[in-house]
């Protein structure tokens, strides 16, 4: 079965191109960067990823999820999470979830992407991680469906962070691409931006049905755990200019762009 | 560079309106050449912004610059400085039985009299460039906008509202000297003339340059250790990121812009 994937970028609202849309800074032109508004901001992708490292390196919640075995409180290290629940699994399965700081790419594309999302599309930003997902198996080798009845040392992908105890965790670890668009949203009443993750895609991974399924739960995870990533505009001018966003944000030229009104 | 701010020319001279429309009103006190006379003087100036005119590369002019300044001083007068001492004529009378008899010769020594002058208040339309910088000072990076030169200040009708106060403020004191009546208006003008306009401007001028002439606005003034997202709860701690480098400069295109661009870590 052909992979599908997911999302449908095809259904999301463009945001309106403003006239500045061919700035790139350092490049001489006749086109002024605020246009008809007061004040432009722009962020260049390397300036992004440094934004969203220091996020999710400071809020390393928003990428590593696990129930109670894997994180017996939620901080700013790690998010707990419920068990998954099954009649008969005393305790429920307990899962931990763990996402690589992702690396953005604005449109235009300067970043490999499978078949699937290549090219980006305008608008759009790329993203690409590695998730983790692992599943404690402490208790496998008591269970009578356990014909193989294999020992923890036969494991080569067991979590690298092991707690001590009965947790027995079973891992895998999946690179993944993801296609973003920008969006305009509020950090306690002043206005923000966050990235909205409209598809993703896994590489060389069989068999289809399974990926299909795989996909679908990871673009449900990343798309909540990269949506956390809220960025105040103060954020993305570093405080120069105050600005009411009119405009934006626009992915392009390498930059997520606003520009507005200025507030002082 | 990380970050690229924009802002156009009327959005810079809203900007400059906050700036300056925050800063308190200066004050100075000190002593001043009037005349040949020495004055204490205290004085202040409020600011108002003008029109904001940006010129690449790093030119920011503001044309009809506001300043809004009193000045109240006083001065010690000798009044013998402007009007000579002088001695009553001495009368001899020869008496019968009793001989010669002379009425005294008083002399005249005029006094010293401190005139204080109110405060008086005048203001200055001027037109300046300014040069943007950015640089770190300290723990925080800042562009600032600072006057370029020193303008030159007119203050020729100031100058004679302020002779005609002196004449105001001096003409009571003169009054009340015994025998100086008849001489006040000799005296009056004597002062005027002594202190002249060159005199009043010789004053105001040191007074009032220098709050013009040191102008810095501050227009972006944060830590290089930025706080990017504030804190939102124990979970959730403030992000900070590193402001490692920050520019201005003045862009020409269809429009004049202030573009300030911003490296992070």
């Amino acid at each position: 079965m052909p992979t599908r994937p997911l999302g449908g970028a095809g259904q999301r609202r463009v945001p309106r191109v403003a006239p500045w849309s061919k700035q790139v800074q350092g490049k001489a032109n006749d086109v002024s960067l605020t246009g008809s508004e007061d004040v432009f901001v722009a962020l260049h992708e390397d300036g992004l990823n440094d934004l969203l490292s220091r996020f999710f390196t400071t809020r390393a919640r928003y990428l590593n999820y696990g129930s109670s075995a894997f994180v017996a409180s939620t901080t700013a290290a790690a998010t707990r999470i419920d068990v998954i629940s099954f009649p008969g699994i005393p305790g429920g399965i307990h899962w931990f979830v763990r996402l690589e700081i992702p690396r953005v790419d604005v449109h235009p594309q300067s970043m490999g992407l499978p078949p699937e999302l290549d090219p980006l599309g305008v608008q759009r930003v790329s993203l690409v991680t590695k998730v983790s997902l692992c599943v404690d198996c402490g208790e496998r080798e008591r269970q009578p469906d356990n014909p193989r009845d294999d020992k923890p040392d036969d494991r080569t992908h067991d979590h690298p962070d092991r707690p001590a105890g009965k947790l027995d965790p079973v891992c895998f670890e999946i690179e993944v691409f993801i296609i973003a668009r920008a969006e305009r949203t509020t950090l306690n009443g002043k206005p923000a931006v966050r990235l909205i993750v409209e598809r993703i895609e896994l590489v060389d991974f069989e068999p289809d049905p399974f990926e299909s399924v795989l996909e679908c739960i990871l673009l449900k995870i990343i798309r909540a755990a990269i949506a956390q990533a809220v960025l105040p505009l103060d954020a993305i001018s570093a405080g120069t200019f105050t600005l009411t966003p009119n405009v934006g944000p626009n992915a392009q030229d390498d930059q997520l762009q606003l520009a507005g009104a200025l507030t002082v | 560079m990380d970050i690229t701010a924009a802002i156009d020319e009327p959005a810079a001279d809203r900007l400059l309106d906050a700036v300056v429309g925050s800063l308190p009103v200066q004050t100075a006190s000190g002593t001043g050449s009037l005349g040949p006379f020495s004055a204490s003087y205290s004085a202040s100036a409020a600011l108002t912004n003008g029109n904001v005119d940006l010129i690449a590369p790093s030119t920011v002019r503001i044309a009809g610059f506001r300043v809004d300044w009193t000045v109240g001083f006083s001065f010690s007068l000798d009044i013998s400085s402007i009007i000579p001492d002088f001695c009553f004529p001495q009368v001899c009378v020869n008496i019968p039985c009793v001989g010669r008899v002379c009425t005294p010769a008083p002399c005249i020594n005029w006094p010293t009299r401190t005139i204080t002058v109110p405060t008086i208040g005048d203001f200055l339309n001027v037109t300046a460039d300014f040069g943007l910088s950015a640089a770190r000072v300290g723990p925080d990076w800042e562009i600032d906008v600072t006057i370029q030169g020193v303008p030159n200040l007119q203050f020729g009708a100031a100058s004679a509202l302020i002779l005609a106060a002196i004449a105001a403020a001096a003409t009571p004191i003169l009054l009340a000297i015994p025998f100086l009546g008849p001489f006040l208006a000799i005296g009056v003008a004597a002062l005027l003339a002594t202190i002249g306009i060159a005199g009043v401007t010789g004053l105001l001028g040191p007074i009032i340059t220098p709050f013009v002439s040191g102008l810095s606005f501050n227009v972006y003034k944060q830590p290089a250790n930025f706080e990017a997202i504030p804190a939102a709860g124990v979970n959730d701690p403030a992000v900070f990121i590193s402001i490692d480098d920050v520019q201005a400069q003045i862009q020409s295109t269809d429009e004049d812009e202030l573009v300030v661009t911003v490296d992070v870590s």
